[in-house]
């Protein structure tokens, strides 16, 4: 197959008399012109932490676990898959039999957000129905004071931390 | 009495123009470099041997984070690599989402380069201009897969999700408006007076010599070389689409810089027929659950990642792990050629020649 080529020829500089009267220049400032106005009229950044931006459903944030969206019921079955494929070995889960009997439920059950690459694999590995028990939550404020204070445990992982709130928001 | 002495000073590895922890020892004749000598290593984390310790589906996390400017590419060149070595055939949907994303993380990696290129010799405001539509491409990966900046965007058999709602829409507005971007930043910059000194005669490296040490990429054809991995040896389904490679004709940072800035409009005319021809299907092909590879197997797998050639090569003892992964990264290589390129130049202009061989040092040290 032929390849083909676009050569990328070098501009002609411009005209003599464009470049007496700094043409070149002018119209560059042109293009800044326009977007001092533009931005006047619609700026472009947030006043990041007091307005948010929103979020993708897909966005990956801390993984967290969640019970039956209409029971209520533990959703998570203490299969392990998300403890195996975690690259960087972040989760750490022991079992107890479940108190109905049947199956086994986490007895401790902890993420490292310290090491947590937010990568995503253990929720696709999660096998659970009909949502998958741990999920990537849409927090990414993790800001903490203490190194131990990111290793989330089961009520962490179940119902949160208390988010602090930063900023000038009063 | 008097006399000259040549003197050797260091730039970085805190240096905000060295894009990352870059270190590079000068030696200098007044202010002519006569030598130079990049120090590297300052990012090394291990990844490859890392790598012999997880499983095959676990190591597509770590490449996203060896070029972490432009990590989709990283991924596919992986899990082609992977694909290769189990002889997997992804369906047609998913080839061409990996096109279509591989495309907008080339033009992304591009504006990311010619913001900080352009920061680096003076033009502060370019560098605001190309950001705000890096930040649309970074929606759409977020859309996407959830990610702004490392994406685990590729599985090995396909892609991890079909495209949501309204993705295509939002992908067709934002090229829409893209040549009137682009042709902003050429206002700005092509026929700048002092963009074009700035440039124009600076790290020339001919043809020869740029093939001799190995540069690849937009490096490679601006010395007018027409090398471009999805002509030469397409993978996925670059044949099938219609495209042009632009190359320069002197080699020097002026005609690098054209050459990226015509990749971009190609890029997009990529993204734009693939998304005419996005075939309907599944994105994922069946797999076994514990990716197994017979022992003794090997594969290398190349694409065109934003900076270059981006290879990977596995090496299978039989076990759900590899038995040693090597990634050839184009940015390692075209930071060899640094030296030759600064040749007799002022130390003004390494730091334009740092940002025309667009190196991620993430990718260098591995």
């Amino acid at each position: 197959m032929a390849i083909k080529v676009k050569r990328t020829p070098r501009p002609e500089r411009p005209p003599l008399w464009k470049r007496l009267v700094l043409g070149e220049l002018i119209e560059g400032l042109m293009v800044t012109l326009v977007h001092n106005f533009r931005a006047l009229r619609e700026p472009f950044t947030v006043q990041y932490p007091d307005e948010q931006l929103p979020l993708e459903p897909r966005y990956r944030g801390v993984p967290r676990l969640r019970s039956h969206p209409e029971t209520g019921e533990e959703l998570c079955i203490s299969c392990h898959q998300c403890e195996r494929i975690c690259p960087d070995r972040c989760i750490h889960i022991e079992d107890e039999p479940h108190p109905s009997g049947r199956g086994k439920r986490p007895r401790v059950f902890t993420i490292d957000y310290e090491r947590c690459c937010l990568c995503g694999l253990c929720v696709e590995a999660c096998p659970t129905k009909p949502v998958t028990s741990i999920y990537m939550s849409h927090d990414f404020e993790l800001a903490r004071y203490r190194r131990d204070e990111f290793k989330a445990d089961l009520r962490e992982l179940y119902f949160g931390k208390d988010k602090v709130v930063y900023g000038r928001r009063s | 009495m008097f006399r000259t002495q040549e003197l050797e000073i260091n730039m970085g590895p805190q240096h905000p123009a060295t894009h990352g922890v870059l270190r590079l020892l000068l030696t200098l004749d007044g202010e002519t470099i006569v030598g130079m000598k990049p120090i590297i290593g300052y990012l090394h984390r291990g990844v490859e041997k890392l790598s012999e310790t997880r499983t095959y589906p676990q190591i597509i996390p770590y490449t996203d984070r060896l070029d972490y400017v432009a990590s989709f590419a990283e991924n596919h060149s992986y899990v082609g690599a992977v694909e290769k070595l189990l002889g997997i055939d992804p369906p047609p949907r998913a080839k061409y989402l990996r096109v279509i994303l591989a495309e907008f993380q080339r033009i992304a990696s591009h504006l990311l380069w010619l913001a900080t290129h352009a920061l680096d010799i003076g033009a502060m405001t370019i560098f605001l201009y190309t950001f705000r539509e890096r930040e649309k491409i970074l929606d759409l990966f977020e859309a996407y897969c959830g990610a702004r900046l490392t994406y685990n965007a590729v599985r090995i058999g396909g892609m991890p999700f079909d495209l949501p709602d309204g993705w295509v829409d939002a992908a067709k507005r934002m090229l829409d408006e893209f040549p009137v971007r682009l042709q902003q930043y050429e206002t700005l910059l092509t026929n700048n007076r002092i963009w074009r000194k700035r440039t124009e005669g600076i790290g020339v490296i001919d043809a020869d010599t740029a093939l001799a040490w190995g540069l690849t990429g937009p490096s490679l054809r601006g010395s007018g070389i027409d090398y471009d991995v999805r002509k030469h040896l397409p993978y996925e389904v670059y044949d099938e689409l219609d495209f042009d490679v632009p190359v320069g004709e002197r080699g020097d940072t002026y005609d690098r810089y054209l050459v990226r800035m015509e990749e971009m409009r190609q890029s997009r005319r990529i993204i734009l027929q693939a998304l005419e021809n996005l075939p309907d299907g599944d994105v994922m092909t069946r797999v076994p659950k514990r990716i197994k590879a017979p022992a003794g197997a090997e594969a290398y797998f190349m694409t065109e990642s934003p900076r270059g050639e981006m290879s990977v090569y596995l090496q299978a003892d039989g076990s759900d792990k590899p038995y040693r992964v090597r990634f050839r990264s184009p940015s390692f290589n075209n930071l060899q050629a640094l030296p030759v390129l600064s040749k007799g130049h002022m130390v003004a202009d390494v730091i334009a020649l740092i940002g025309t061989i667009d190196i991620v040092l993430g990718c260098v040290d591995r």
